[in-house]
């Protein structure tokens, strides 16, 4: 039955490209669109996730860095120092602002960094310096790009102009784009010198995270720790919780659009073969073997979508960076796992008008000529 | 104790009820026995099709008993059916009714697997039926590039795979010119006499009658004449027995289609005799 559903698929061609193209491109915009969204998270965290920090310690119940705003006083530096198991604090200053380059505005997260930090700094650097000094700028290159940006010019952050010594990568999404500039800096447009944003935080090697995130919380006073990967999480969500029901529309139109096509060009293949069903039927086939038919021709038609929808996403995220655009696509297990039951699901309910068709059909048809 | 792979005993096929009722088969009974060929003929609407959707266990009789080598299958419950449909009969018809996306291979080897044969086996025999049947050059070939009378040897060779006691043929010969249905109709004729199988033939085609050894005529749902036929013994052609001039010799009777016949056949009945058995 497998060779029939093999050879009934790819008999008539013209159908076979209508149902795995349709189901191709459903599949193509329910993968494209999480990995998109996947990519989208990924840039989002990077600067957390290339941080080099075990620990984020923030404002009490400020648990993420995307529209969010933490201050802390800066005697909680010296404070978490003190905490048993840690061996590095840097502190970080953190605003939402834009990197202004003439009448070109780009939306950027300004960090302030201290001179001798170790830890929140540009993690790649295409070329130039990897920390700022006084009155310099680390800006992303592809911002640069898009500028007419070149080391040496300068650039508007805060209000002021920055000369830029140096170009980090990876610092784009679709949103926005990261700058560094110094600490005191970013102390003295803000006015504000007695806060820092977050502590950035590594603790000693073979001592638990779990038990120095703790200690930070018992032991000093109006803050929220979190380790890296906690802290990531929970600027993830955010994300996600922004994208959720965009997500959830654009995948069910998906499934609609591949649910449709499928269950179109199914039902059509399984009623020109009706008389070729009811022969099989007459001649002594059970409906079990007519139903592994028509469901091998369905799931086949879809797997062959899933692989072309899924070389096409990747494609188009091998070459969308390409062109120069701020963003990535990742495709994630989670979203494999996710079209692998969507297809799967597809493919059950396109089978299921056509199986009842051949379980109504009487195999007498033989005789009648019909 | 029945001798008959085919008995069915005053079948009954009525449809509708109380004003809209029709009885399209009429208390019929019929006995085929193993090698021999049956040959229905009636015209249209005379309940052929009804009959023959009966005797291959694809509609079930309203009254009386259709027997398959002594089991009554007409009592049989409805999923019990494929079985015996795919191990007891083989379906040879008007259209053929290949599968057009399958091989002539793999139209035959597919029934063998329904069965539950191995693919590799079920391949292997139907490559030997299929090139039994002279088609052993076009077994890879679709049903598209296959003449009709291709396509009805290979519809044949799927009607034996599975070694079926009996094959019900409708309209064989329909779809075919008169040389190749003669040549299918040979065909037929010796596979039920080489391999013992029965055949029941529903047809128009009045040159079948040559193959058969008994001919019904079916008109408003009941058998209204059976011609019995016979093989003219001096020049072969094949001969109504009852309306057939005829000669007793040694205790059997041997019929003839002409007087020129019979008076050769009772110069040197010895000579004749041998040809016949």
């Amino acid at each position: 039955m497998i060779r029939l559903a093999f050879r009934n698929l790819f008999q008539n061609r013209t159908r076979l490209a209508i149902s795995v193209g349709g189901v191709s491109l459903a599949l193509l915009l329910i993968l494209a669109l999480d990995a998109i969204f996947t990519g989208v998270e990924r840039q989002t965290t990077a600067f957390i996730d290339n941080s080099g920090a075990d620990i984020f310690v923030a404002q009490k119940d400020v648990r993420n860095m995307h529209m969010a705003s933490s201050s802390l006083p800066v005697t909680a530096i010296d404070e978490v120092k003190a905490i048993e198991g840690v061996e590095e604090v840097t502190a970080i200053l953190y605003t939402g602002n834009m990197i202004v380059v003439g009448e070109e505005r780009t939306l950027a997260y300004i960090i302030g960094l201290p001179e001798d930090a170790e830890m929140g700094v540009p993690w790649k650097i295409a070329s130039g310096k990897e920390i700022p000094e006084a009155g310099e700028a680390i800006i992303d290159e592809r911002v640069a790009q898009k500028s007419g940006i070149e080391i040496g010019d300068t650039v508007e952050i805060l209000a002021r102009e920055f000369k830029v010594v140096g170009f980090s990568e990876e610092t784009t999404n679709i949103v926005n784009s990261i700058a560094f500039i110094s600490a005191s800096d970013f102390q003295a447009q803000r006015g504000n010198s007695g806060v820092v944003s977050y502590l950035l935080v590594r603790v000693k090697p073979g001592v638990g995270i779990e038990a120095v995130v703790s200690r930070i919380e018992q032991e000093v006073d109006g803050v929220t720790a979190l380790p890296r990967a906690s802290f990531s999480g929970q600027e993830a969500r955010v994300v996600k919780d922004m994208s959720t029901d965009v997500l959830a529309i654009m995948n069910s139109i998906g499934v609609l659009i591949g649910l449709a096509v499928m269950a179109l060009t199914v039902y059509t293949a399984v009623l020109s073969r009706r008389r070729e069903f009811g022969v099989l039927k007459a001649l002594g086939a059970r409906n079990g073997h007519l139903y592994q038919a028509v469901l091998a021709q369905a799931l086949m038609s879809v797997l062959l979508g899933f692989t072309i929808g899924l070389a096409f996403t990747l494609l188009i995220s091998a070459v969308i960076p390409r062109l120069g655009l701020s963003m990535t696509l990742e495709i994630s297990r989670a979203s494999l796992i996710k079209v692998g039951i969507v297809s799967l699901v597809i493919t059950a309910f396109s089978a299921i008008l056509p199986i009842r068709q051949i379980a109504g059909l009487d195999p007498a048809i033989v005789f009648r000529g019909k | 104790m029945t001798t008959s792979t085919l008995q069915i005993d005053h079948v009954t096929k009525r449809y509708g009820a109380g004003d809209t009722e029709v009885t399209a088969v009429r208390d019929v009974s019929l006995s085929v026995k193993p090698g021999e060929i049956v040959l229905i003929m009636g015209p249209s609407g005379s309940g052929k099709t009804t009959l023959l959707s009966m005797l291959g266990a694809l509609l079930k009789p309203t009254d009386g008993e259709i027997h398959l080598n002594g089991a009554v299958i007409s009592a049989l419950a409805e999923n019990r059916l494929p079985d015996i449909r795919l191990k007891q009969f083989g379906f040879v018809f008007q259209d053929f009714n290949l599968l057009s996306a399958l091989t002539a291979l793999e139209n035959v080897s597919i029934v063998a697997e329904l069965a539950g044969n191995k693919a590799a086996a079920a391949r292997q025999k139907a490559a030997s039926i299929l090139t039994e049947l002279g088609l052993g050059e076009r077994l890879n070939f679709l049903p598209e590039k296959l003449s009709g009378g291709e396509k009805q040897r290979v519809a044949i060779a799927r009607a034996l795979i599975n070694d079926p006691a009996l094959i019900l043929a409708d309209e064989p010969t329909a779809n075919l010119d008169s040389k190749i249905g003669h040549e299918i109709m040979r065909l037929l004729r010796r596979i039920a006499k080489e391999q013992g199988r029965s055949v029941v033939i529903v047809s128009h085609d009045q040159r079948i009658k040559d193959i058969a050894d008994r001919v019904l005529w079916l008109e408003d749902g009941e058998f209204k004449e059976t011609v019995t036929m016979a093989i003219d013994p001096v020049c072969g052609m094949s001969v109504e027995r009852e309306k057939a001039i005829s000669v007793e010799w040694d205790g059997k009777v041997y019929s003839f289609c002409a007087q020129g016949c019979r008076d050769e056949f009772v110069n040197d009945p010895q000579k004749f005799i041998v040809a016949v058995s």
